[in-house]
């Protein structure tokens, strides 16, 4: 059933245009770069590190990652978690998608696997075309951050070629660990309607109040800060400091966890009693 | 040991939220083999009944059969059904084809099993089954459904009112669909608001208003001394007329 799931979904407009967007970005980015001068030192992230793309290509994938954490990976991942159940309800294909000797687990699990799969694509397409497009613009050369935080001063650390994509693999994964509580956010909401926009913006629209309440900008809101699913997302750029601190991280990972297994686990629940009558 | 019914309902309930009874105590019967008519004004609950039998809607409250085995969602018996209810949903940018391979795969049956091309010559849809969906007119895409429904040769069809909104000559095509289909031997359960359509294309009739099945049998018998579906109808429910 998942091979069948991701043969047809694969090939939908949206699932094209968005991954065709992310990796247009990547060309976009680096193009921009290119044409602004490539020797400009860039201000990456609110950390922040400051690089120089022409000194070597393996900075675009730091950038393109860094800029599309926020918005664009959280807008990809809802799309999809969020239209995979509402989507076939709009469509009027939920219903007979159900009717069939396929338990709703199971239609739910296919559904999920997908969507999830999918995201990850996204997430991964990110760094690997802006790496490609990077090395191919600026070249293959060790990476030099100047950190920029006050735990450093006016330290620059220099990272190998392969130390670098190692580190770059790292913030994917903990990017893509960061998209988990949209996705199940969004995921559950696909379950709840038969409107596909409302689950996407609602996935979208944790992100925003994830940004909102954050206490790097707004002090008054730090009780709650550290329970938005968003806030911390950044934290994978600390790879590039020396000494890299990990703070943070653990409970980062654990309350992606907890809203997995809380929207997910609700998803799950509401489905299997659903009454389908759309 | 005579055979189970193709369908059994009894006493079956469905409360949607606190004030709408959608059915009402239901029973119903079909044997295999019967072209059943489920006849009533829209809002008399075959819709909801339908969706309950197909596993799709929790009942509050009665037990649902098909052909011996209880129905809950995913049931096995599933499989030998096939269903077009609420008109006809399919993913808009594949083609015919591949929507139908598709439903054919995600109910965990071989593509060959579903005999698709013995589904699309029923349905006539030519050549237009490898255009994309989006493409087809209303009565294409009944059509498509129609072929869904058929996907696999099911004992039993379900049709929530088949032709709505269909031109004459559509109609007129998939009435004559059905009427091919049971005589090869399948069940048919066919909702319609239409007392003169529900005349024309079953055997039997079983006549839903307020979600309670207020009568039911052959199709004669039904009608009785009455001219005609709709006028023992009306003498039935003394005089409230149902849309037609």
């Amino acid at each position: 059933m998942i091979g069948a799931e991701l043969a047809w979904q694969w090939r939908r407009p949206r699932t094209l245009v968005t991954f065709g967007a992310l990796a247009a970005f990547a060309v976009a980015l680096t193009v921009s770069i290119a044409a602004t001068g490539s020797s400009t030192v860039e201000r990456v992230g609110d950390i922040p590190l400051y690089l120089v793309p022409g000194r070597s290509g393996l900075v675009v994938p730091v950038i393109a990652l860094s800029s599309t954490m926020k918005f664009f990976l959280p807008l990809a991942v809802a799309v999809f978690a969020g239209e995979c159940v509402a989507g076939e309800a709009a469509w009027g294909s939920l219903r007979y998608g159900l009717a069939r000797p396929v338990s709703r687990g199971r239609y739910l699990a296919t559904k999920l696997a997908v969507a999830a799969l999918l995201s990850l694509v996204a997430v991964l397409l990110v760094p690997v075309a802006s790496l490609v497009v990077g090395v191919l613009a600026f070249g293959w050369h060790p990476l030099t951050a100047l950190d920029g935080g006050a735990s450093v001063t006016g330290g620059a650390a220099v990272f190998s070629p392969v130390t670098t994509v190692a580190r770059i693999g790292f913030g994917t994964a903990y990017v893509a660990l960061g998209m988990c509580s949209i996705f199940a956010f969004a995921f559950f909401l696909s379950t709840l309607t038969s409107r596909p926009f409302v689950a996407v913006a609602g996935g979208v629209g944790l992100t925003i109040v994830s940004r909102v309440l954050n206490a790097d900008y707004l002090p008054g809101v730090a009780a709650v800060n550290a329970y938005m699913p968003n806030n911390d997302v950044d934290l994978w750029m600390h790879a590039f400091q020396q000494p890299a601190p990990t703070d943070g991280m653990v409970h980062f990972a654990v309350l992606q966890l907890v809203y997995v297994v809380t929207f997910v686990g609700l998803a799950w629940w509401w489905f299997r009693r659903k009454d389908v009558l759309t | 040991m005579a055979p189970e019914p193709a369908v059994e309902i009894c006493g079956l309930t469905k409360r949607l939220g606190r004030q709408v009874v959608a059915v009402d105590g239901l029973d119903l019967r079909v044997d295999t083999g019967q072209v059943m008519g489920l006849a009533g004004p829209n809002g008399a609950g075959k819709s909801v009944t339908l969706k309950i039998l197909l596993g799709l809607v929790r009942p509050s409250a009665g037990t649902v059969r098909l052909f011996g085995e209880p129905v809950r969602p995913g049931a096995s018996v599933l499989g030998r059904v096939g269903a077009l209810v609420d008109g006809p949903g399919f993913v808009p940018h594949l083609s015919g084809r591949d929507n139908l391979r598709l439903a054919a795969r995600t109910a965990g049956r071989p593509v060959d099993d579903a005999d698709l091309e013995h589904a699309v010559a029923e349905t006539g849809l030519g050549t237009a089954i490898d255009r994309h969906y989006r493409t087809y007119s209303h009565g294409m895409r009944y059509r498509l459904g129609l072929a869904q429904a058929m996907l696999g040769h099911p004992e039993l069809l379900v049709l929530d009112e088949p032709t709505t909104g269909l031109d004459p000559a559509h109609i007129l095509e998939i009435r004559r669909m059905i009427a091919g289909v049971a005589e090869r031997g399948t069940t048919v359960l066919f909702s319609s608001h239409s007392m003169a359509e529900v005349e024309q294309v079953c055997t039997h009739v079983a006549v839903v208003r307020h979600g309670r099945c207020i009568a039911s049998g052959p199709l004669s018998q039904v009608v009785g001394p009455a001219a005609d579906l709709e006028a023992a109808y009306l003498d039935l429910v003394g005089g409230d007329r149902p849309v037609s």
